[in-house]
């Protein structure tokens, strides 16, 4: 696999027709940026295992096709929107209803959409520039100094075709100013059985002595396929608490890269990947410790059934001078059938003497002597496995920082397990 | 109740059981002792369905049926309970949670509706109290991070809760201090009914102290070459098991 080869004449032409707004300019220094760059390849060692050849076949249909954006909304959305306590903000196929944004009022927030701004998009990740370059309109959600949110932001990114491939960009960039405090649901759902990709960029700044609680759910359709790059930056005293679940999805590619670059910083992260036949889930997760003393904790986790294909990587480098650093990764892995497969891999670069650091991977099946256990009191084989794969999932839950979500949680990964165990038994 | 017929039984084709048999009436207690690797915990094992053992050839019929017919829910169902040697600790599963879905997990196979929440909380604190457990247990993961002693307490507590008409206790002594023992062996003592019947598996005479039994087997090499009264326990603690292996070679 080389890099998938996305067609960049028509994209230019695509975007050549979109309005001269103030996003323009962004637009412009992306595609150029991509036509040097392509999208990343094999060849690339952080992307050797996850193919975008797929995600760039539907990109260049839907490019050929005119670009055209399906009528919006599916019906899964409400449901979150009721079921889940927050400040919901809508994105719909990448389209953002600047009406009902300008109706959205909580106290210490300001949102604004990117196109109202002649600000410059800010480079994230290696598919940044793919989406600043197709990006029609995206949101600044900036939190005011000292303000403590009762509730938390929603956002909710949709994505629905019936008709034909579809193509969304999604862009969102949240200032935590000094010393407030904010919790965040970015929720990804699809549906239709039309192929979909989409690519999302997230880059949230943490001012000194904020706390940010975040939780990103994907629940997409098992037809579609996602990219996702989410930047954390991390102030002096700053706390970040993030925790990640991916349930469903073709191919999904997570990055999620936090910059400890001020003393006293804290990221603590968590994830959960309930996979299953023809899913393909990619975490890729960095944090640079660019001062001392700063804290990172991860521990993701994945269940695997069927044909699934998970890729952990977890990157954590101590730059020159990050005295007393305290990085510590896990993964764990319960691989319910033979023909799954998991490439775990943690990563440490250390360019400093005063560090601890510390990581550990398991990849394993359920225990026997816990099942059997369970069996001789009165547990089916099939209850005493759900009990087991739930608790070793509910681990994950009760690291989640927003504890609105926990029961919410509890029953989406009882459902997808029971979903997972059936194909399994069969 | 029991009917234990010339049970032969053995793991990665190792014989261990080689023709064992036992009768158990209910009401009964029965101690079946014997030296380290004399099969002892291989028959709890097997009674209770463990799969890793294969049974090669006799009988076992648990109030009539063929137990060995029955996988080990089902036989839970029925009323046998295993009293684990290494209780398993299994994090993340609340200790209530699991309680409560074994007692349902019976209530059902016998026809009857899921247990009250209220009920069942009642219960519990009571025998929780009787075994001299603090009722945050119950909040507790499965065993997780337990001393050796709460562990073998939780097994009596499970039993309690499940009331089985055939409890099979492994070792229950085994890493228990004198309180720990005394209150498993009150436990264990308040479940001693006319219908319901125990069995001790024990390496030491010790526990024979707080629960006194119908009838005491000494198991060698996988048979029981010895039955008799609660004074055989004693006879053995005097004399040692060389003296039943060489009663039983000669």
């Amino acid at each position: 696999m080389k890099s998938p080869a996305l067609s960049i004449d028509a994209l230019n032409k695509v975007v050549a027709a979109w309005p001269e707004d103030n996003l323009a300019t962004s637009r412009r220094a992306a595609l150029d940026q991509l036509r040097q760059d392509g999208i990343p390849g094999s060849r690339e060692e952080n992307w050797k295992y996850t193919d975008l050849s797929g995600a760039v076949a539907i990109a260049n249909r839907w490019l050929e096709a005119g670009a055209e954006v399906p009528c919006a909304g599916i019906a899964a959305a409400n449901d979150i929107v009721r079921n889940i306590d927050a400040d919901w903000i809508v994105i719909d196929n990448g389209q953002i209803d600047a009406q009902a944004l300008d109706a959205t009022a909580i106290a210490g927030v300001e949102i604004k959409r990117h196109s109202s701004s002649s600000e410059r998009l800010t480079p994230s990740g290696r598919l940044g520039d793919l989406n600043a370059a197709l990006l029609r309109d995206g949101l600044r959600i900036s939190i005011a100094a000292s303000a403590e949110l009762a509730r938390p932001i929603g956002i909710l990114i949709v994505d629905h075709s019936d008709s034909a491939a579809t193509v969304s960009q999604i862009r969102v960039d949240i200032d935590l100013a000094a010393n407030s405090s904010a919790s965040f649901i970015e929720y990804h759902t699809s549906d239709g059985i039309a192929e979909i990709y989409a690519n999302s960029v997230v880059n949230v700044t943490l001012g000194d002595g904020s706390r940010a609680d975040y939780v990103r759910i994907q629940d997409r359709d098992r037809l579609h396929e996602q990219t996702g790059y989410q930047s954390f930056t991390v102030g002096r005293d700053a706390e970040l608490r993030h925790c990640a679940f991916d349930f469903g999805g073709r191919l999904v590619r997570n990055d999620l890269v936090i910059d400890l670059a001020n003393p006293g910083g804290n990221a603590e992260f968590a994830g959960l990947y309930l996979i299953g036949d023809g899913q393909h889930i990619d975490n890729h997760t960095r944090a640079d410790h660019r001062a001392g003393p700063t804290e990172s904790r991860q521990e993701y986790r994945g269940i695997l059934t069927g044909k699934a294909r998970g890729v952990w990587n977890g990157k954590a480098i101590v730059h020159e001078g990050a005295d007393g650093t305290d990085a510590e990764q896990a993964n764990h892995n319960l691989v319910l059938s033979k023909q799954a497969e998991i490439d775990a891999k943690p990563e440490l670069e250390i360019y400093t003497d005063d560090v601890k650091c510390s990581h550990g991977t398991t990849v394993g099946q359920l225990d026997e002597t816990a099942l059997f256990y369970l069996r001789t009191r009165g547990l089916s084989r099939h209850d005493a496995k759900q009990v087991l794969t739930r608790a070793f999932a509910q681990a994950i839950v009760g690291k989640s920082p927003i504890s609105s979500l926990h029961d919410f949680l509890a029953d989406r990964i009882a459902g997808r397990l029971d979903q997972l165990m059936q194909e399994t038994d069969a | 109740m029991l009917e234990v017929k010339n049970l032969k039984a053995s793991i990665g084709g190792t014989e261990i059981l080689r023709g064992l048999s036992l009768h158990i009436n209910a009401g009964e207690v029965h101690a079946i002792m014997g030296p380290n690797g004399s099969g002892k915990s291989t028959f709890a094992q097997v009674i209770a369905g463990h799969s890793d053992y294969e049974v090669t050839d006799g009988t076992v019929e648990f109030n009539g049926k063929d137990l060995l017919e029955l996988e080990p829910e089902e036989r839970a169902r029925e009323g046998i309970f295993l009293g684990f040697q290494y209780p398993v600790e299994i994090a993340g599963v609340n200790n209530a949670y699991l309680l409560k879905a074994a007692v349902n997990a019976k209530r059902k196979h016998q026809g009857l509706d899921e247990i009250d929440a209220f009920e069942f909380l009642k219960l519990a604190r009571e025998k929780m109290a009787l075994l001299g457990m603090d009722p945050k247990f119950l909040n507790r993961g499965v065993n997780e991070g337990f001393s050796g002693g709460e562990k073998k307490r939780n097994e009596i507590l499970q039993m309690a809760m499940l009331e089985p008409s055939l409890a099979i206790l492994d070792e229950t002594d085994s890493g228990l201090d004198i309180d720990a023992l005394r209150a498993v062996a009150e436990g264990v003592n308040a479940l001693r009914t006319p219908d319901r019947a125990i069995v001790l598996v024990t390496h030491y005479q010790r526990l024979l102290d707080y629960i006194e039994p119908d009838y005491v087997h000494v198991l060698s090499e996988g048979r029981i070459v010895r039955s008799g009264d609660k004074s055989l326990a004693l006879e053995l603690e005097e004399k040692g098991y060389d003296w039943v292996r060489e009663a039983a070679n000669g």
